[in-house]
């Protein structure tokens, strides 16, 4: 069988052994504790890299993807209680609307470039949010939902979303990889000369923000099956839109696999410091944000990847991640 | 009809607090093209400022706006000089400020949160309650007081602006800041100053929101977004506009309230709608875009 | 090529972070369990897990619940322990910060389980933190006692392991509408008359509004004029009590947390509103409300609470909890939300000792059963199952009076005072 000449055989083995690592780990150790944590680290990974197909490959910086996350989750769960659906076709069933949701905000708002996609954004997100605290036929208000308790289900997830996040970062290769990704380069570097060489860069850009929302829907979902209760509150929150936001630039904006690293760091870091510092890593975080604003802009990716350079000086860092 | 009035009166009170909290992050975007985001961590400190002066020794937050004001003035210049001033500028440079300033108020939000604990605060003034009768309706003395202080905020500024040579060197440079250089006007220098202005006007807000409502390191959240809706509907960059942007948005939050059946809760997410709207629509403002005054 | 060396980095990450988070971090309870013992002893230990709004929204109630439990570990660590099939054995516990929010809450209960090894839990204070932790109390298997979610929704889900000691929010606004209804048979107020309700977008909002609500339909001399939502930890109030104001109602009832109490009394004051009968439900008798807002502020405002020392004079369970947290704590007087956060710890003390075995099934059962003598109002501490496994106690009803003390004024059986209607206060 023969690969697209897109797709390099190194990255395809090392993503395989840490999937295959990852996969048995769990039967090694019986610390249920980090194993949920781990769950959560992919549900984070996966979110993270569907951000930054939006704000990393098209650099439309979105302060607003609660909202998908919010209504995915709250469809799948409503999909399970009401509809019976199975859990993985509710997932996708929340995917879709939420996909369908951020083509509708999305479609009209992707025109604005820089901050005044941003503020628009906040604007939907915080929208999204009050009218979901309100909708309680949706998402039973404030009180929330809770979905059907299945014993063992949270231990069996991990692999589920072991899943999820190696489909993520698939998918965030092929993006960047396949001629797509060359377009997608162009749209981010100036949208009107692309179109004028002719990239279709209102249907390129709706199809990003599609997948991107549909991810955020499905991880939506997944992370109510973890939980078994969710709340408006919290599942369409500001701070949530801005996790993703920290996780994708810290960990390397607009690179492939930058944000699944920030994603990881930050969860750990942040079950880490909140049994004795709570609140410190947002401003941890903050620092991180600014140096790797002044200093770093691909990120913690970057700077792994001077490290690398010196390691190894033949080869070259230049071009990284076909970064412009 | 009455009621009618007291709504009137209401949406008015409201805008002179939106408007105080938009003028800072509209002037910074006009001039230096750059969205602000530490807004709302200047807002918390000048918040907390006013409480402390007032706890501890017993200052009057009114009186307390001017030293609060000035010292507000001189961290936002040295914060320009420090980290604004090495972005990029322009367009490109838009998101990465943002990020950059957004950095900034993680960690000011937490530096509140250690000195004083994540416990919500409040400024006990005499007047806290104390209400006049104004065209029979009830009118907060405090709230009324914010008003006149948005009424001055924007006479100076627009003397500022339009009377001073400050203010033409601003102008200037908003418009068109290559040939300032050129004609010797010190581009960097007026950048400085004008987000030092800015930061002062958040404290200042900050500082007069203390006086109503209690706030905790996270306060300045929801301020910073009410500004983001005003200063967009306004035209991103005009002083007038934001005044006159800042009672558009009070009406839209406070008229439905008269609308039978129409839950309150939902108003706030009205302002929100409408900055989609706006800035889908009309993304230069409802007044198009303008180059302060 | 490049993304395999990312890969290959992140891997290394998650395996440090595996070592790292191993065994608990030995700065695992830093906000202090008050029964630490030496390092050695903690083999014959019950240990407890607990987390509480130390820092946020909710931190003031926090810290009194805080200090309801640092109580109940404390005697127990006085009388050596408590006895666990005739022996003593020590309690610890560890706890938490949760920051006032559903994630942390809900995940700090998963460390304290599965890395921290607790074997029971205490429950945080708010309902809508109490309805995300429960959740992973129950899907873990480990008795969960709480004594801060009153929300009916919290226990309609069947859960097995859940138990509440604060009676339903549903309960709290017919109690406070029985007294209206008193005082409106006696003919102090209109008939029929008129509310404006005013209830925080939260489970307890939405069960107090029920409770009104129903009280209204069934007895049919009240009907709601204003019935808005609000949002937690609102700031501007404004056009709310505008509203209010329009309609111009005989009652006014909300319901609201501290924090919001205090920033609603204040505009509320301020747009010179006044109602016959004024209540915030379970709030109104709170020092730190006469102290933000000024005694004259608070006059007459109706509250439902769970508990108060006032029923320390007919109740010999009260009394003793009363005593001794004068005796800790300067002569201080408890208010209920350290009555609760002690009863809270004791229920589940006793149950262990009365399971006379740290197993978890034996505990849960007898949980189920107890039924004990208890400092709460009607004498008596049982989890019902047709509840879900809520207490049923009932509820004072309190009035603040102009020289700042706040008398029992229902139920007739424990009340101190007759209570004023309507509001003198209006008249000027």
């Amino acid at each position: 069988m023969s690969l697209p000449p897109w797709i390099s055989r190194r990255a395809l083995i090392g993503l395989g052994a840490a999937c295959a690592v990852l996969a048995v780990g769990p039967l090694l150790h019986d610390n249920l504790y980090l194993h949920n944590l781990l769950t959560l680290t992919f549900i984070g990974i996966a979110a993270a890299l569907a951000w930054n197909w939006l704000g990393g490959y098209l650099g439309q910086v979105s302060f607003g993807h609660a909202a998908m996350f919010g209504l995915g989750g709250f469809v799948a769960a409503r999909g399970e209680i009401s509809l019976h659906l199975p859990m993985v076709f509710a997932w996708i069933f929340g995917g879709l609307v939420a996909g369908a949701y951020a083509l509708l905000w999305g479609h009209p708002t992707l025109r604005l470039r820089g901050p005044y996609f941003s503020i628009a954004t906040i604007g939907v997100g915080e929208a999204t949010r009050l009218v979901g605290t309100y909708w309680d036929w949706l998402t039973g208000g404030s009180s929330g939902l809770s979905l059907p308790m299945h014993p063992n289900l949270k231990y069996t997830l991990y692999w589920y979303g072991l899943a999820l996040a190696a489909l993520a970062l698939a998918a965030s290769y092929a993006l960047r990889r396949s001629s797509l990704g060359l377009s997608l380069l162009a749209i981010k570097s100036d949208v009107d000369a692309a179109s004028d060489v002719g990239v279709g860069a209102v249907r390129l850009q709706d199809l990003v923000l599609f997948l991107s929302g549909a991810m955020m829907g499905v991880c939506g979902g997944f992370y109510a099956s973890y939980f078994s209760y969710i709340e408006p509150g919290d599942m369409f929150g500001f701070d949530r839109s801005i996790s993703w936001v920290l996780m994708g630039v810290i960990g390397g904006i607009g690179t492939i696999a930058g944000p699944a690293l920030g994603a990881v760091i930050f969860v750990l870091l942040r079950q880490y410091l909140i049994a004795s510092y709570p609140q410190l890593y947002l401003g941890l975080y903050g620092i991180l944000l600014v140096l790797v604003i002044l200093f770093e802009p691909l990120g913690l990716t970057g700077i792994a990847l001077r490290l690398f350079h010196r390691v190894r000086p033949d080869l070259s860092v230049t071009g990284v991640a076909g970064e412009d | 009809m009455e009621r009618f009035l007291e709504l009137v009166i209401a949406s008015v009170l409201l805008a002179g607090l939106y408007a105080t909290m938009a003028y800072g992050l509209g002037l910074i975007y006009g001039v230096l093209r750059i969205v602000n985001l530490n807004h709302g961590g200047m807002i918390m400190a000048g918040a907390y400022a006013g409480w402390y002066l007032h706890s501890e020794f017993g200052i009057d937050p009114y009186l307390a706006l001017l030293p609060v004001g000035t010292v507000a003035f001189l961290v936002g210049m040295g914060m320009y000089r420090l980290l604004v001033h090495r972005l990029p500028r322009g367009a490109a440079g838009g998101v990465q400020s943002l990020l950059l300033l957004f950095g900034v108020w993680l960690v000011m939000r937490n530096i509140a949160y250690l000195l004083f604990t994540g416990n919500d605060q409040t400024v006990h003034t005499t007047y806290a309650t104390r209400a006049i009768t104004l065209a029979g309706a009830q009118v907060s003395v405090n709230r009324l007081a914010v008003f006149g202080v948005a009424l001055a905020t924007l006479g100076i500024l627009h003397i500022l602006l339009t009377k001073t040579y400050f203010g033409k060197a601003l102008r200037a440079v908003a418009q068109n800041p290559e040939s300032c250089t050129l004609q010797g006007i010190r581009v960097d220098r007026i950048y400085a100053l004008t987000f030092g202005l800015g930061t002062a006007l958040a404290s200042v807000a900050g500082l007069l929101g203390a006086t109503l409502f209690p706030f905790n390191p996270s306060f300045g959240a929801a301020e910073l977004l009410k500004s983001f809706v005003v200063v967009v509907l306004g035209g991103l960059g005009s002083v007038a506009g934001t005044a006159i942007a800042a009672l558009i948005l009070a009406a839209v939050e406070v008229f439905p309230t008269a609308i039978p059946g129409f839950p309150t809760y939902l108003t706030a997410a009205l302002g929100f709608v409408l900055l989609v709207l706006v800035l889908v629509l009309r993304p230069g403002g409802l007044f198009g875009q303008r180059v302060l005054g | 090529m490049r993304t395999s060396r990312v890969c290959l980095l992140f891997f290394v990450v998650l395996m440090a972070a595996c070592k790292k988070s191993g065994p608990a971090p030995a700065d695992s309870a830093p906000s202090g369990g008050t029964a630490a013992p030496a390092a050695g002893d903690s083999a014959g230990a019950i240990r407890i897990g607990a987390t509480l709004p130390l820092t946020g929204a909710e931190s003031r109630i926090g810290g009194f619940y805080k200090e309801g439990y640092d109580l109940a570990f404390a005697e127990a660590a006085q009388n050596g322990g408590i006895e666990v099939g005739g022996k003593k054995m020590k309690v610890e516990l560890t706890l938490l910060d949760d920051t006032s929010t559903q994630a942390t809450a809900a995940s700090l209960a998963d460390r304290l389980i599965n890395s921290d090894k607790v074997s029971f839990l205490l429950g945080t204070y708010a309902t809508n933190l109490v309805e995300a932790q429960s959740v992973v109390a129950e899907q873990n298997g480990i008795p969960y006692v709480n004594g801060g979610g009153a929300a009916t929704a919290i226990y309609k889900r069947g859960y097995k392991w859940v138990f509440g000691l604060l009676a339903p929010v549903e309960l709290l606004a017919e109690s406070i509408m029985k007294w209206v209804d008193t005082q409106q048979q006696a003919g102090k107020l209109p008939k029929p008359a008129t509310i404006a309700l005013l209830w925080e977008n939260t489970s307890h909002g939405k069960d107090f509004r029920k409770g009104v609500t129903d009280f209204a339909t069934k007895t049919k001399n009240y009907t709601v004029v204003v019935d808005e939502s609000f949002e937690l930890s609102g700031k501007d109030f404004s056009a709310l009590l505008g509203k209010v104001k329009a309609a111009n109602a005989d009652l006014f009832l909300a319901d609201a947390h501290l924090p919001d109490y205090i920033t609603m009394q204040r505009q509320y004051v301020t747009a010179g509103l006044c109602h016959k009968i004024q209540s915030y439900g379970a709030r109104g008798s709170e020092k730190q409300a006469a102290e933000a807002l000024g005694k004259k502020n608070v006059e007459y405002v109706l509250s439902a609470v769970w508990w108060s020392s006032q029923l320390a004079g007919k109740n010999p369970e009260a009394k003793k909890f009363v005593e001794l947290f004068k005796s800790k704590n300067g002569g201080r007087s408890p208010e209920w939300y350290q009555a609760l956060g002690y009863e809270t710890a004791r229920a589940l003390f006793t149950a262990i000792s009365q399971a006379g075995s740290t197993d978890r099934e034996a505990v849960r059962a007898k949980l189920a059963s107890l039924k004990i003598p208890s400092l709460l109002p009607g004498g008596e501490l049982s989890f019902p199952a047709e509840f879900g496994q809520q207490v049923h106690a009932p509820f004072v009803v309190q009035q603040n009076l102009p020289d700042g003390s706040a008398p029992v004024i229902a139920p007739p059986e424990v009340a101190l005072g007759q209570g004023i209607a309507p509001n003198p206060g209006c008249a000027k």
